[in-house]
């Protein structure tokens, strides 16, 4: 009777360890703390979608000092989520990456001015100052200032560019009469500080046509030649996509799930339950595969800013490879 | 005692006093400008509403003592566990202090032995002197906080996350007073006795171990209070990039970054108070070791 | 790999060169000889190592690069110096370290005022101040005003304490003698106290240096205009023009050390009579 004990746990214990061996480990890099922005990668990975592709994947928050691409290129991380204008421009400089997948069909990002400052319209921007997040998401707003001939150098005919930290507390304090938000954090925080949306007008890069492609999926080129990476990409992927649909229909279990994964033990449900609203509109429309005709509006976009991100267009910067395998 | 409070205790409270008169003076017109932008155009505010206004602001600008206070109980508790269950550890400001301080023990750890071994180097080798000594004082104008997410990104291909990075930028702020006191300790030896060393016919090692070090200490221990405050700088400036996971820094720019000053100073106060403990404890080590091995503290000596 | 190995035999050279060279040269010139060899050991090391082992330019630029950039875009570094080091840095120092200094010779008329600064000054100088950055950022606005600000709060602490106690400094004999010459407060200021705290008061100079930098570039990231030192090392590392990031913290580094420097030959011509200073 021991013995057929012990040979079951032996045979149990070699299951598990074969299982275990089974799970490709696979990092991904976020591009910002963790928040709702990312809650399908988080849903994924609590839900154990990952873990039933076989993939024991490692989710690393990132923050406003972190660029995901340098991670990549480190070696730190085998995926990352990035802005398009970003990694058009890393690659340009020399680091090849590839949207794999372009979970974001929308972009959220919007010119939030105060009504008080005397905008009404775009014409009315010349003269004022504009809060402006740098880090390689200022490329879309210098695109679309050149496009409405305003210079960014400062004076009366352009408007006057400030690096906006972390915060919106410029449209405030009077340092600034606009400053760039997302539809699904930002603006709350202004919405949150005391102004009304009557106080309020907003830009959305969406309605004026410079919108560029916000959270999508990237990889090193190198490793798309190799079977095994494709081969884990294409799980991950799958398992990504799974996700984000069941955060979208889920919207409570999924805010739960960010907040068990938050470490800094800031994040609050009501915040991240308005954020993963609004981010489900953003989602919204997409399967995962990335819109080619997205794609070539974002690098018109880039294009007619001038020569600030890319100098031309861009040669194989995306692959539907990954996400036909996926999502089949 | 009387003469102690009179003499101790009494110009420090005064002091702390007037400051926090200053402070909910200051409030006022650092908080008036949200007062008049919420109310309607044409209200009139009399003072004593602009007062206890802007002494109760859910965002202000200053935030106030008692609001800092309130805050910090509010946080550092462990009650978050009862209420949000396994997750609830992680809201409570003691365990983010904790965080912090492990990293901050590391970087002094790790910033103890490169700078003694360092100081060991440049005083036996005077190659070592020359070469190193001007590059030392010119890595600490290196602005940490710029190679910061460098140290973190290079480290993590090698495997080494978390606590390692954090230690290792902590560490590059701590070693700096290490090497400078220890260096001047290890050479402040008086030369009569070496002479005497040498008539003894010393080797080098016992010289170093029986007289070296014994003066040295005096040195290292004052230089070690300082070490220490620096890789809490060190550890809070790591966690800022450190993609914001747990860690005071973290939280103080999480809380930044969602303009919620409250919390903001709130996590301030409790680095303030890990310093001071910090800073406390180590002099009582200190004090009780010299004692040990006879000799007088710096502030005995003075008074 | 060939190139790894040779910068190693390469670094073994050097380093016996350098020892020889602190053999032959005198003091003087050993003084500045021997640690450029080492500085260009360990430059020509990492330009080697960064090509033999095919390290990526997202993470360390070869140092080559780091000082052709420094030159091509000498311009826009300057603006960048010019805005944080001369106009954060150094005004937030001198206001922070003047402002210290008078608040010192206060407290050293007042042995109430000494009594209760200085052990507030001392706890408040091992605290992170740095953290004060974001607050300092909403107060003061974007401009170079708000890096003053945090620089001269990092700075004023360890100014303070170092002052006060330098005009402690003097003994009571001396004190004494200066009585018995009839010497007005003012005379006994300039020609005793202030000498005998000059040690003190270059320490505390020498201390700040270093905050100044750290404190100004920290500040430019949590908000800056379209220029600075802090928002061009932030920026550019999102658009992975890693070359100038580096360039600019050479210019930090520079400016820093040459500082420091500065203070070093100020200290040894004012405090030639102090026992450190012996040779």
């Amino acid at each position: 009777m021991k013995k057929v004990v012990l040979a079951t746990f032996a045979v149990a214990a070699s299951l598990m360890a074969s299982v275990a061996q089974a799970q490709d480990k696979f990092a991904i890099q976020l591009q910002w703390v963790t928040q709702a922005q990312f809650a399908g990668y988080y849903v994924a990975k609590d839900k154990g979608f990952y873990e039933a592709a076989g993939l024991d994947v490692t989710v690393k928050s990132g923050g406003p000092d972190i660029a995901p691409p340098q991670i990549l290129a480190g070696g730190g991380a085998d995926i990352m989520v990035n802005w398009m204008p970003s990694a058009l421009s890393a690659r340009e400089k020399g680091l090849p990456v590839v949207n794999v997948a372009q979970p974001f069909k929308s972009s959220g990002m919007m010119l939030t001015c105060r009504r008080d400052s005397g905008i009404a319209s775009t014409s009315d921007l010349a003269g004022k100052t504009v809060g402006v997040w740098f880090f390689g998401n200022e490329f879309p707003f210098l695109s679309w200032m050149s496009q409405l001939g305003l210079s960014t150098d400062g004076g009366d005919s352009g408007v006057t560019v400030l690096q906006q930290g972390f915060n919106v507390d410029p449209i405030f304090n009077g340092q600034a009469d606009c400053v760039s938000t997302m539809t699904y954090n930002e603006y709350w925080q202004v919405i949150d500080g005391g102004l009304s949306a009557d106080d309020l007008i907003v830009f959305k890069y969406e309605d004026q046509g410079v919108a560029t492609l916000e959270d999508g999926l990237y990889v090193l080129e190198d490793n798309l030649n190799d079977a095994d990476f494709v081969d884990r990409l294409t799980r991950f992927v799958a398992a990504s996509m799974k996700g984000w649909k069941y955060a979208e229909a889920n919207v409570e279990e999924a805010v739960e799930i960010i907040l068990d994964n938050d470490d800094s033990g800031t994040a609050t449900y009501e915040d991240q339950f308005r954020m993963m609203g609004e981010i489900a509109k953003l989602t919204a429309g997409s399967n995962g595969a990335l819109d080619p005709a997205d794609y070539e509006r974002t690098v018109a976009t880039l294009l007619a800013g001038g020569d600030t991100v890319i100098s031309g267009a861009p040669e194989g910067a995306w692959t539907h490879a990954i996400t036909d395998a996926a999502l089949k | 005692m009387l003469a102690w409070l009179s003499r101790s205790v009494l110009p420090v409270a005064t002091i702390v006093a007037a400051i926090i008169v200053i402070w909910y003076a200051a409030a006022i017109p650092m908080n008036s400008m949200r007062t008049y932008m919420m109310a309607p155009d044409d209200a009139e505010i009399s003072f004593s509403e602009l007062v206890s206004d802007t002494w109760s602001q859910k965002k202000p600008q200053l935030p106030l003592p008692h609001q800092i206070v309130r805050e910090v109980k509010k946080q550092a508790t462990f009650s978050w566990i009862w209420k949000e269950k396994r997750r609830g550890y992680k809201r409570s400001l003691i365990y983010h202090t904790w965080v912090t301080l492990s990293s901050t023990l590391l970087g002094f750890g790790l910033g103890l032995v490169l700078g003694v071994s360092l100081s060991l180097a440049i005083v036996y080798s005077r190659v070592m002197d020359l070469s190193v000594m001007p590059w030392v004082i010119t890595s600490q104008t290196i602005p940490i906080i710029a190679i910061a997410p460098m140290i973190i990104v290079i480290m993590a291909p090698m495997g080494l996350t978390g606590l390692m990075p954090k230690g290792v930028i902590s560490m590059y702020l701590s070693y700096f007073p290490i090497v400078i006191g220890m260096t001047k300790g290890l050479r402040s030896s008086d030369p009569i006795l070496e002479d005497q060393m040498k008539t003894w016919s010393a080797t080098a090692f016992q010289t170093f171990l029986l007289l070296r070090l014994p003066s040295a200490l005096p040195y290292l221990f004052p230089a070690m209070k300082i070490s220490l405050a620096a890789a809490l700088v060190g550890a809070v400036v790591a966690e800022l990039p450190s993609g914001a996971r747990a860690g005071l820094g973290a939280r103080l720019l999480v809380f930044s970054y969602r303009s919620e000053t409250i919390p903001m100073w709130a996590n301030l106060v409790s680095a303030a108070i890990l310093a001071g403990l910090l800073v406390v404890s180590f002099g009582m080590l200190e004090r009780a070791l010299n004692r040990r091995l006879g000799f007088r503290t710096a502030g005995e000596v003075s008074s | 790999m060939m190139i790894a190995i040779f910068a190693l035999v390469l670094w073994g050279a050097l380093w016996a060169f350098n020892v020889k060279l602190a053999g032959w040269l005198s003091d003087r010139y050993a003084r500045i000889a021997v640690p450029i060899v080492f500085g260009l050991t360990l430059v020509v090391m990492v330009e080697l190592l960064v090509i033999g082992l095919n390290v990526s330019f997202v993470i360390l630029p070869r140092p080559s690069e780091m000082v052709v950039r420094l030159f091509t875009s000498y311009e826009m570094l300057w603006e960048d110096f010019v805005q944080t080091i001369l106009k954060g840095a150094l005004t937030g120092y001198v206001v922070g370290c003047s402002t210290a200094l008078l608040v010192a010779f206060l407290a050293s008329w007042s042995d109430f005022l000494r009594r209760g600064l200085l052990p507030l000054g001392n706890f408040v100088a091992a605290l992170p101040v740095v953290g004060l950055a974001p607050i300092m950022v909403m107060w003061f606005g974007f401009g170079w005003e708000s890096k003053a600000a945090i620089v001269v709060s990092m700075c004023f602490f360890p100014m303070l304490v170092n002052s006060v106690q330098g005009l402690a400094a003097t003994n009571a004999i001396e004190r004494d003698l200066f009585k018995t010459y009839a010497a007005t407060p003012l005379q006994q200021l300039g020609l005793l106290r202030l000498p005998a705290a000059m040690p003190f008061i270059l320490n505390g100079l020498k201390v700040c240096t270093p905050l100044a930098l750290i404190g100004a570039i920290v500040a430019e990231f949590f908000g800056s205009p379209f220029l600075g030192m802090g928002f061009r090392i932030k920026t550019s590392v999102g658009t992975l023009s890693l070359d100038l990031v580096w360039a600019e913290i050479i210019v930090a580094a520079i400016a820093g050390t040459g500082f420091f420097g500065l203070l070093l030959i100020i200290e040894r011509s004012l405090t030639f009579w102090h026992p450190s200073q012996r040779r």
